[in-house]
């Protein structure tokens, strides 16, 4: 078992994960879509979710065609739709549990 | 093998100019991309539209494709015609590739096939695929790997089976204990095979909560729905409470109403740092069915003498 979940990766291991060119990886941030802590490049620091949000702004960029900004807007879109999916399943289950109530033969 | 209309699966005219090629493929994506998609079948749908658009965008290559539609095209069967080989070969076969139908790999086998390329790794390939030409490892995986909320109390360990490729894979996984919905574990070397002996790729794990029927997730903290009589509720009482971790006895005050939470400190879920969120008993008071004569007389009796108007707001807004 290799667990490796909390590490922080600087710029150049996620390169070397992600196998994803440092500029790509640059515009990315520059554009808002990960945010990783420290100021510099040199100094940036991600973790595990930044490390999957890249692998898929990268993914989208490739596939879809849309250039960074676009990308940029439609995760943001993606992440609130994917939020409002998993709190409208929640609501719905919380529904449930006072629909089949017991009482009410 | 199955012959592949790249056509029909981009829903476009043979005649299409190669700006409808890449409007109808652009659509698609959009539609059927498995970071975007709902659709159950999303990951198979994209790389068949990938895997045409790839054929379809180049000149040279969709000409040659063209020249194979007339050919085989009728036949339920496909097989290249005989000697045949593609003109756009040359090179390795491009590992982003390598995710592609046997069709496409029969007709454009050692095709190297990377035009437009930019500052991303790779160009595409289907879905999970981190190929590309600088991409000398193996692929990446991603997968759900579903945890019961009785599994994040303590550390647990998990034991998982992908496919990759031909070979089914098993492997033991820790989940520590607080890992909450959404997080993701990665497991170093645990993806596909390298090709030529060159490092794997990795394994992303998703973890996802298994739905509780009885306890709802909020952050850390756990909701019960817990059912009270009317009585019980006027009256007060002490109930028998489900935690993740066994039953506990909880005292319920008098004139508890509807909806109101009670807090159960410290039993909801854990957190990494050792802490633990809390439970909250949400009321809900059940109105039994007053079958029973003798009840139908309590209940009546109660009806005559009590001053309780549940509609007192209506009247004080008029």
């Amino acid at each position: 078992m290799s667990n490796t979940q909390s590490e922080n990766l600087s710029l150049n291991e996620v390169c070397e994960i992600t196998v994803i060119s440092k500029d790509t990886i640059i515009k990315i941030v520059e554009h808002g879509i990960v945010e990783p802590a420290g100021r510099e490049p040199e100094s940036w620091q991600f973790d595990m979710p930044m490390l999957v949000a890249t692998r898929r702004a990268v993914r989208l960029y490739r596939d879809l065609e849309i250039d960074w900004s676009g990308i940029a807007f439609a995760i943001s879109l993606l992440d609130e739709l994917e939020g409002l999916r998993e709190e409208n399943k929640s609501l719905l289950m919380r529904l449930s549990r006072y629909e089949n109530n017991p009482g009410q033969s | 093998m199955e012959f592949k209309d790249y056509y029909k699966i981009l829903g476009v005219d043979p005649e299409a100019s190669n700006k409808e090629v890449k409007t109808a493929y652009r659509k698609l994506a959009r539609k059927y991309h498995p970071d975007v998609s709902e659709h159950k079948d999303a990951g198979n749908k994209f790389k068949e539209v990938a895997e045409a658009y790839e054929v379809l965008k180049n000149a040279e290559t969709r000409a040659e494709y063209d020249e194979v539609r007339k050919y085989g095209a009728q036949g339920q069967s496909f097989q290249p015609p005989p000697g045949w080989e593609s003109a756009s070969a040359g090179g390795n076969h491009s590992a982003s590739n390598e995710d592609f139908s046997e069709f496409f790999s029969s007709l454009f086998r050692n095709a190297n096939q990377q035009p437009e390329f930019d500052d991303v790794a790779g160009r595409r390939g289907g879905f999970q695929d981190w190929g590309g030409s600088r991409a000398q490892r193996g692929q990446d995986i991603e997968s759900d790997l579903p945890v019961f909320l009785e599994d994040t109390l303590n550390e647990s360990t998990h034991s998982i089976s992908f496919q990759i490729g031909e070979t089914k894979k098993t492997l033991k996984v820790k989940v520590p204990a607080g890992t909450g919905n959404d997080e993701r574990i990665r497991l170093k070397g645990q993806g596909a095979p390298g090709p030529g002996g060159t490092a794997n790729g990795d394994l992303y794990l998703r973890v996802r909560l298994v739905p509780h029927p009885l306890f709802d997730v909020e952050g850390h903290n756990l909701i019960v729905v817990l059912p009270l009589a009317p009585w019980e509720a006027v009256l007060g009482t002490k109930v028998e409470v489900p935690t993740l971790s066994g039953n506990l006895r909880l005292t319920i005050p008098t004139n508890s109403q509807n909806g109101q939470r009670l807090r159960i400190k410290g039993k909801g879920l854990p957190t990494k740092q050792g802490e633990h969120g809390d439970l909250y008993a949400v009321i809900n008071v059940v109105v039994p069915a007053a079958n029973d004569a003798g009840e139908k007389t309590l209940w009546e009796k109660l009806g005559e003498e009590s001053k309780f108007d549940p509609r007192a707001e209506w009247r004080k807004s008029k």
